[in-house]
């Protein structure tokens, strides 16, 4: 199930930013804060955002000091978080 | 009524005071609509300063402090809807309930509404505390 996972997290990036792109066209490793290789440059208020809708999609709870390591790096760590949190 | 001055200066102070707190960050702020506060804009109270309001009432009942100067500021704005723009003369209640936080960035909803009950505005608004 790990691709219905990316797909599910890619999705709720798209719809929880209001970004205007296919889910499909995020890389799986491209970073989603700062401008770095094919990043979508995501800031704060962003993270913010994301981690509510985590939490919504999810279930989970987010703590402050797991965003923003690794949890958030891309959409492959996030799935990684998902599951962990979930396990 | 605990009565508490904003660190805005006219004619961008909107909050008049926290009327209740219900729980931490959130509760019920009082803006009284002055003529002035219309004159802000030459075409009366503008509905973007309706954002601000609620984002100077969340941050009032999030500790802020005029001693302290400036505690935050209006960052971002979510699904936020105008009914109606205020006149001079209204007495406005904002209710404020905290969305979430992540470090300094705190999100909060709010629904602002006349003297009569009658629906004014409401949305979510995003703040970055600090000065």
């Amino acid at each position: 199930m790990p691709d219905d996972l990316k797909k599910r997290v890619k999705e709720l990036i798209v719809r929880q930013l209001k970004l205007e792109m296919d889910p499909a066209a995020i890389a799986d490793e491209a970073p989603l804060f700062g401008e770095g290789d094919g990043g979508l440059g995501l800031d704060s208020i962003d993270a913010l955002e994301l981690v509510l809708g985590v939490e919504k999609e999810f279930g989970i709870k987010v703590q402050d000091e797991e965003v923003g390591v690794k949890a958030f790096a891309s959409v492959n760590a996030l799935c990684d978080f998902v599951r962990a949190k979930a396990a | 009524m605990d009565v508490q001055p904003l660190p805005h200066a006219f004619p961008f102070r909107f909050a008049d005071g926290v009327v209740e707190r219900t729980g931490p960050a959130q509760g019920r702020v009082r803006a009284t609509v002055t003529a002035d506060a219309a004159a802000v804009r030459a075409t009366g109270f503008p509905a973007a300063a309706l954002a601000e309001l609620v984002a100077q009432s969340a941050l009032l009942l999030a500790g802020g402090d005029a001693a302290l100067s400036r505690k935050g500021f209006l960052a971002g704005l979510s699904d936020f809807s105008v009914e109606r723009l205020p006149e001079p003369g209204d007495v406005l209640l904002v209710d404020v309930t905290l969305a979430g936080r992540l470090g300094d960035a705190v999100k909060f909803e709010g629904v602002v509404t006349d003297g009569d009950g009658g629906a004014v505005a409401r949305g979510a608004v995003t703040v970055k505390q600090g000065t």
